[in-house]
């Protein structure tokens, strides 16, 4: 099943005055469950295509669809909500908030959604056994390794059963063991959970297990 | 969550959070301050004018108080007498004869009101008594009389010395008696002691030849409270409009309207103290806002709406404001409670003070309605002030807050 559509994408940043033509036309079909990466040197489009897709952006043209909607359109709020509903993030560093232990950073996802203080407690601690992190739960970012910050992200990015998520050069911090236990967890709840996970890396390790690698380059996709 | 988010936000900065706090606290101190020194004089000023001869109630006849002529006496004593020793309110009464006249010594002559009262009653109205400094107070003999300090420095006499009365009486013709100084008082304001004189009322209505008549009963209540219950109860009583019953309230409109305009004022103090706190609160706020721009840019990005980010970040400004509040009252209660007892000593500058009627020791007070004006303004304050920061914050796009650097 189709969960993700784009239709001639672009994106145009304005650097100064000066047009930077980030996304030149980006055509894609992303089906639900699929494991994906966007590879591809530094600068040719990487980020602004997941932030596009992600909803965190728009596009100067072309449009994003998801399951069949066109999301390129909506308000800020509508997008905010949408993000809430069905997409995960991690990002590449400042993924969580520095003045909550792990527990509190994956229960404040579940807050913003409106869920209930003892459910929260419950499957957040259900979910951080899972990805054996019970021991982080009260400790803060800054008393967490890079990867183990990174695991709680995973945890944070999953814990509202979302479609889809989005992880921008998620490794870019970590050694490469480290790296490669965090993508072993995410592949584990791609097979697992049937998440959708769609990630932009220039990592070796990141884009040799990709189930299905996109190359870009200066903004397009390269056959 | 938003509070707990929002109360260690405050503290991820400690350093200038506690900047922060302590300008609230010492700001709130110095209303607090300058509110209780305030409130602590007006109080002073009224009850130093009730107790030196105002009273809580006086009665008089009607139109008396408008125009203190010597035939305005009171019609029937016996009457009023008893409706007030009937009334429950009342602790005690005090009957006065008063007229205006002239005070001589051998060398000098000044203008003054006398007050004929009986020298056992009169004590359990006004403390004129207990103003007493030098010699003693009246025993009920004809010619005593008590004089002021400053009125005494006047005159150039002192105890034992003689003084001559005079005063009109009822049919135009002039009075006038000789007395033998017993007392000196001084009340805290040296503008009373200059112009009353005290004798006893035998000998002032044999002075203004007006028989057994006189022109006030001077009375004070049990609870201050009951003030408008007492009076109404008596008006009530004494319904032939023969009479005047009036309040410390109706006779010290000028002050009462300084009270009432002292209340009003406080609103500007707040105010200004606010005002100067506003820039610490927008400069605090915006300084936090930016230190997490990245952060902000992940929280938009995972779902928190604005209207979340905006209340976190108001509550961190809110939380401030309390707890500066709280500290700056809590300091205040320390400092200003005990000086509400010992009184804090202006006499090296309090010349001026003591014509107004305050004394040289002023004891700070506060009025309920003035402590919860800035209970709650400033706090509102700090709010108003991290608005356009919070603005600020909700005003950025997720993609750039997250590349911000
Ligand atoms: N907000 C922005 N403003 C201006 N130029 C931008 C902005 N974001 C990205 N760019 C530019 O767009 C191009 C693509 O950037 P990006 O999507 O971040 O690439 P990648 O993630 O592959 O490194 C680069 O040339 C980058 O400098
Ligand atoms: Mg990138």
């Amino acid at each position: 099943m189709e969960i993700i559509k784009t239709d001639s994408l672009e994106k145009i940043y304005s650097d100064n005055g000066v047009p930077v033509h980030a996304l030149r036309g980006i055509d894609l079909s992303i089906q639900k469950g699929e494991y994906i990466v966007f590879a591809g040197p530094s600068g040719s489009g990487k980020t602004t295509l997941l932030n596009l897709i992600g909803a965190l952006d728009k596009p100067t043209k072309g449009k994003v669809f998801y399951e069949g909607k066109d999301i390129s359109q909506k308000s800020k709020k509508a997008l905010s909500d949408f993000r809430l509903n069905n997409l995960g993030f991690i990002f590449q560093a400042y993924n969580l908030i520095p003045v909550l232990s792990a527990l509190e950073n994956i229960e404040f996802s579940m807050m913003l959604k409106g869920v209930e203080q003892k459910i929260r407690n419950e499957r957040a601690f259900s979910l951080m056994k899972d990805l054996e992190i019970e021991e982080l739960a009260h400790k803060k970012p800054n008393e967490m390794s890079g990867g183990q910050q990174q695991r709680v992200a995973v945890a944070r990015a999953i814990i509202n059963d979302p479609t889809v998520v989005l992880a921008d050069e998620p490794t870019a911090n970590l050694d490469s063991k480290t790296g490669g236990l965090l993508l072993d967890l995410m592949e584990k709840m791609n097979e697992d959970k049937k998440i959708t996970f769609i990630f932009s890396s220039h990592d070796k390790q990141v884009i040799e297990r990709g189930k299905r690698l996109l190359m870009l380059k200066d903004g397009l996709i390269e056959k | 969550m938003i509070l707990k988010l929002a109360w260690r936000n405050i503290w991820r900065n400690s350093r200038r959070s506690i900047i922060a706090l302590s300008s609230i606290s010492v700001g709130v101190f110095a209303i607090l301050l300058s509110d209780g020194l305030n409130t602590g004089m007006i109080e002073q000023i009224l009850s130093n004018q009730i107790s030196s001869s105002v009273s809580h109630i006086q009665i008089h006849n009607k139109g008396y108080n408008d125009n203190k002529v010597i035939q305005s006496i009171i019609p029937e004593p016996a009457k009023v007498e008893q409706t007030i020793k009937k009334n429950p309110e009342v602790k005690s009464f005090s009957k006065r004869v008063i007229a205006f006249g002239l005070l001589s010594s051998a060398s000098s002559s000044t203008g003054m009101f006398i007050y004929g009262v009986d020298h056992k009653d009169e004590p359990q109205v006004s403390s004129i008594k207990d103003a007493v400094i030098e010699g003693e107070y009246l025993m009920g003999n004809d010619k005593e009389i008590v004089v002021g300090k400053k009125l005494s420095e006047k005159l150039g006499v002192g105890i034992g010395d003689k003084v001559v009365a005079m005063s009109n009486t009822p049919d135009g013709a002039i009075g006038s008696d000789v007395y033998r100084i017993v007392g000196i008082y001084a009340t805290a304001s040296s503008e009373f002691d200059k112009v009353n004189v005290f004798i006893n009322i035998k000998a002032a209505q044999k002075l203004l030849e007006i028989g057994n008549d006189f022109h006030e009963f001077a009375l004070i209540l049990n609870d201050i409270k009951k003030l408008e219950v007492a009076k109404d109860e008596i008006n009530r009583i004494l319904s032939e409009g023969k009479y005047e019953v009036l309040t410390y309230r109706d006779l010290l409109p000028s002050l009462i309207l300084q009270i009432d305009l002292y209340k009003e004022s406080m609103w500007i103090i707040n105010l200004i103290v606010g005002l100067a706190l506003i820039f610490g609160i927008i400069n605090t706020m915006l300084m936090s806002v930016f230190e997490r721009i990245n952060e902000l840019g992940v929280l938009m990005s995972i779902g928190m709406k604005n209207r979340k980010i905006f209340s976190m970040i108001v509550s961190e400004a809110l939380i401030l404001g309390v707890i500066g509040t709280l500290v700056g009252l809590l300091i205040g209660a320390a400092v200003l409670i005990p000086l509400s007892n010992t009184g804090i000593d202006f006499s090296w500058f309090a010349a001026g003070l003591e014509s107004w009627g305050v004394g040289s020791i002023v004891y700070p007070s506060f009025m309920i309605e003035n402590l919860i004006t800035t209970i709650i303004l400033i706090p509102f304050i700090t709010v108003i002030g991290a608005m356009y920061p919070a603005l600020k914050a909700i005003r950025l796009e997720p993609v750039s807050a997250i590349r911000y650097v």
